[in-house]
């Protein structure tokens, strides 16, 4: 028993110290200039850019609507479209895409929306507000 | 449970992984995340602990770590595994092409150009630069291709494998004035190839001062100029590098040249193989560890050092200052080989060979020197100022012909060896192939020197020659050792032999106040020692033990007795025995009269003893301490140098 733990420390000492040196960045996380971020995992990433458009992985941004992009270890992405409710009110939806063009128009009735639409990131608003969110 | 233990670690060494727990864990290294932003043949590589928030403009540019992007230019952008070494700049070369990676923490100082495999970098970093200098690795091979840096601070290059031609231009060339450390990486090999009829300067160019080191080889050639070219000083160290080709000097420097350790061979070049002038027009002479100097000097200080030069007029070594050789850390083994004949472009200003040339003074305190030259005219060692010699072993060997003909006071044996005896001086109608030849004065304290020259004087000094110390062994057609002026032996261990002038000839006084002295001159008029008695010039003997074949000069004043007999014996072994010291030595196989010695007392003399042991010395003619055995007495007589000598 007392090998099995001594294995143990040795081991989990060397975890460590390989994750402190080997500084993990799971997630590239790409912020609008309006404060929207998508995180998208970096295994294997590629990027291109094809005039305006940003190519990440199977994402698509605008280049003029990019901020700014970091390494981060958390997926910083916004909620999901199931957050929103016909508590506030409001009988209805509108969604935009990133390139503010307008992808649908919903009725709210108490239930969560299935996300009919792609992966990405939405502009969805309400009567009363604005929401940023992504969808998985 | 030591059972388990057991598994577990073969498991975990096996795999680098375990599980407890449904936990999983892994033990080897997770490989840091790095952003590759490319653009043609470049790649700038951001390791993700350091990019930090790397900013969009107006969807026109992004700016990483201080790194600005036209979006338009980049072709890709990706993340991956690689690793990514800070303040490093690689270089791969294949083909026609060359791949750029530059490190993320450097990419804001560094401006790649690619145009196939010619790279050119505008680095543009001061001591703003985090941590070290950038480093630049080179590898792979092109026939086409070129490394070009401009810039204004220091930096390495790193060669590590790198076998590349440029036929349009040097190699490498970098003209950014700092210090550059040029490195060949261990266990590699690196050839590099310069254009012909090019303008460059070199096959390697650096306008600043350039360290050439590492444990790897350096293969040079060089079709235009230089194989190796500095603005500034050059030092070498380690390295092993071979100049095979080269249409000027094998290496060519400004303020000085410094070799503390290494292999260098110099070969095929079609001017001087090491070469040292001055940056500005005054020189400040040797600075503390070399700060700010601008001298002219090259040190040898260590490694072995092979030159071999064919041209006219060429110079193995040539210091526009002084030429010091000695060993520190490392020994110093320099061989040099020149067969260069004479330049007589200019009939007022001959200019003749050397293996060793300096403008200022040669100063050799340590080594191993093998210096030979077959040139016409040409010369081992050629001082334009003095030569000290306190240590180091010295074979100075002069076997060309001499140009032009001898003129006023000329000797040797095509001159016919007037009453000025030997000495005759190069002048502007002739250069005579000496062995060593100093401008200044010539001062031995220690080493060992050893000077054959086939066709005129051994050993010359166009000032004075003192020596207290060392081994000196000098041979010559003409004379072997002689001084313009004052000749002084103190101590040490001289032998002069010369087949057709003075053994040792002083053209003012001549002073032995002691040492080993053994000299062999020419039948009459030709002395065994001569002092320049025309011009009242004297003589004078106050110590040492003095064997000399061919007689004294006239008139010298004895103040410790000499002795003398009239005849010997050719290619025999003699001894001269004095208390409890003995020399023994071996008569040449011609030569003057009489046989004259001196010693502290009347020494006791034999001719055709048998030697055994001691210390051989005089290359074989000597012997110190031997045991001496057979042989019988020579009947010596009182010497008084009066009116005779060599000169009945």
């Amino acid at each position: 028993m007392r090998r099995f733990f001594l294995l143990l420390t040795v081991l989990v000492g060397a975890l460590t110290a390989q994750a402190s040196e080997g500084s993990d960045y799971p997630y590239l996380t790409f912020e609008t200039t309006d404060g929207a971020k998508a995180s998208i995992p970096v295994s294997s990433l590629t990027m291109t850019i094809n005039g305006n458009t940003l190519t990440v992985g199977d994402q698509q941004f605008t280049l003029t609507n990019l901020a700014k992009m970091y390494f981060s270890t958390n997926d910083e992405t916004a909620a999901g479209i199931e957050n929103v409710n016909n508590n506030d009110n409001d009988n209805y939806i509108e969604i935009y895409d990133l390139q503010g063009k307008k992808v649908g128009v919903e009725m709210v009735n108490g239930k969560s929306l299935n996300g009919q639409l792609p992966k990405g990131v939405y502009i969805v608003k309400t009567k009363e507000k604005t929401y940023k969110m992504m969808v998985r | 449970m030591t059972k388990l233990f057991k598994i577990l670690l073969l498991t975990v060494i096996a795999n680098g992984q375990f599980s407890i727990f449904n936990f999983q864990f892994s033990i080897f290294t997770c490989h840091a995340q790095t952003l590759n932003i490319r653009m043609g043949s470049v790649t700038y590589q951001f390791p993700a602990a350091q990019a930090g928030e790397m900013t969009y403009n107006g969807g026109q540019t992004l700016t990483v770590m201080g790194k600005i992007f036209t979006l338009n230019e980049v072709d890709e952008m990706k993340v991956d595994g690689s690793e990514v070494k800070d303040n490093t700049v690689t270089v791969a070369y294949s083909g026609t092409g060359a791949s750029v990676c530059v490190a993320g923490n450097v990419a804001q100082y560094v401006e790649p150009t690619v145009s196939g495999a010619h790279v050119s970098i505008d680095q543009t970093n001061t001591e703003a630069v985090d941590g070290d200098e950038i480093t630049y690795t080179l590898s792979g091979t092109t026939t086409d291709g070129e490394f070009a840096l401009t810039g204004s601070y220091k930096c390495s290059v790193a060669l590590d494998g790198l076998t590349l031609t440029n036929p349009s231009g040097a190699a490498i060339n970098i003209t950014n004035g700092k210090r550059i450390k040029l490195s060949a990486k261990k266990n590699t090999v690196n050839t590099l190839t310069d254009g012909t009829g090019g303008e460059q300067k070199a096959c390697i160019y650096s306008k600043g001062q350039l360290h050439l080191q590492g444990n790897g080889t350096l293969n040079i050639v060089s079709n235009t100029k230089h194989g190796i070219k500095s603005g500034d000083y050059i030092a070498v160290k380690n390295l092993t590098l071979n100049i095979t080709k080269a249409m000027g000097d094998g290496i060519s420097c400004n303020e000085y040249f410094l070799m503390e350790s290494g292999n260098v061979s110099i070969s095929g070049v079609g001017d001087d193989g090491i070469q040292c002038d001055l940056d500005g027009t005054t020189s400040t002479g040797e600075t503390t560890d070399h700060d700010d100097e601008d001298s002219g000097n090259i040190y040898l200080q260590g490694g072995t050092l092979n030159i071999s030069t064919t041209a006219t007029a060429t110079k193995g070594v040539k210091a526009a200052g002084t030429l010091f050789i000695n060993e520190t850390s490392d020994t110093t083994v320099l061989t040099v080989t020149n067969s260069g004949g004479t330049d007589t472009s200019d009939a007022t200003d001959l200019s003749a060979s050397a293996c060793l040339k300096s403008d200022q003074a040669i100063n050799i305190s340590g080594g191993t020197l093998t210096l030979t030259n077959s040139g016409q005219g040409g010369r081992a060692i050629n001082s334009d100022g003095t030569l000290t010699i306190s240590g180091g072993i010295i074979d100075a060997q002069s076997q060309g012909s001499n140009y032009g003909s001898s003129s006023g006071g000329g000797g040797g044996p095509w001159g016919g060896g007037g009453p000025w005896g030997g000495g005759g001086s190069s002048s502007s109608s002739h250069k005579y192939a000496k062995g060593v030849k100093a401008d200044g004065n010539i001062t031995i304290t220690g080493g060992t020197l050893s000077v054959y020259s086939k066709n005129h004087e051994g050993l010359e000094s166009k000032g004075t020659i003192t020596i207290s110390g060392g081994q000196v062994s000098v041979q010559a057609s003409d004379d072997a050792i002689n001084s313009a002026g004052n000749f002084t032996i103190n101590g040490g261990q001289v032998m002069g032999y010369s087949t057709g002038n003075d053994g040792l000839d002083a053209n003012g006084n001549f002073y032995i106040n002691g040492g080993l002295v053994y000299t062999i001159g020419k039948s009459s008029p030709e002395l065994g020692i001569d002092a320049n008695s025309e011009a009242q010039k004297k003589l004078y003997i106050t110590g040492g033990t003095i064997v000399a074949i061919g007689g004294l000069e006239s008139g010298a004043s004895l103040t410790q007795a000499c002795y003398s007999s009239s005849s010997w014996s050719k290619n025999t072994w003699y001894s001269l025995t004095n208390g409890n010291e003995t020399f023994a030595f071996k008569t040449p196989s011609s030569g003057g009269t009489p046989l004259v010695v001196s010693a502290s007392a009347k020494p006791t003399v034999k001719s055709g003893v048998s030697v055994s042991g001691g210390t051989s010395i005089f290359g074989g003619m000597g012997n110190i301490s031997p045991t001496t055995t057979g042989g019988s007495n020579v009947s010596l007589s009182n010497y008084t140098a009066s009116g005779g000598g060599g000169r009945w």
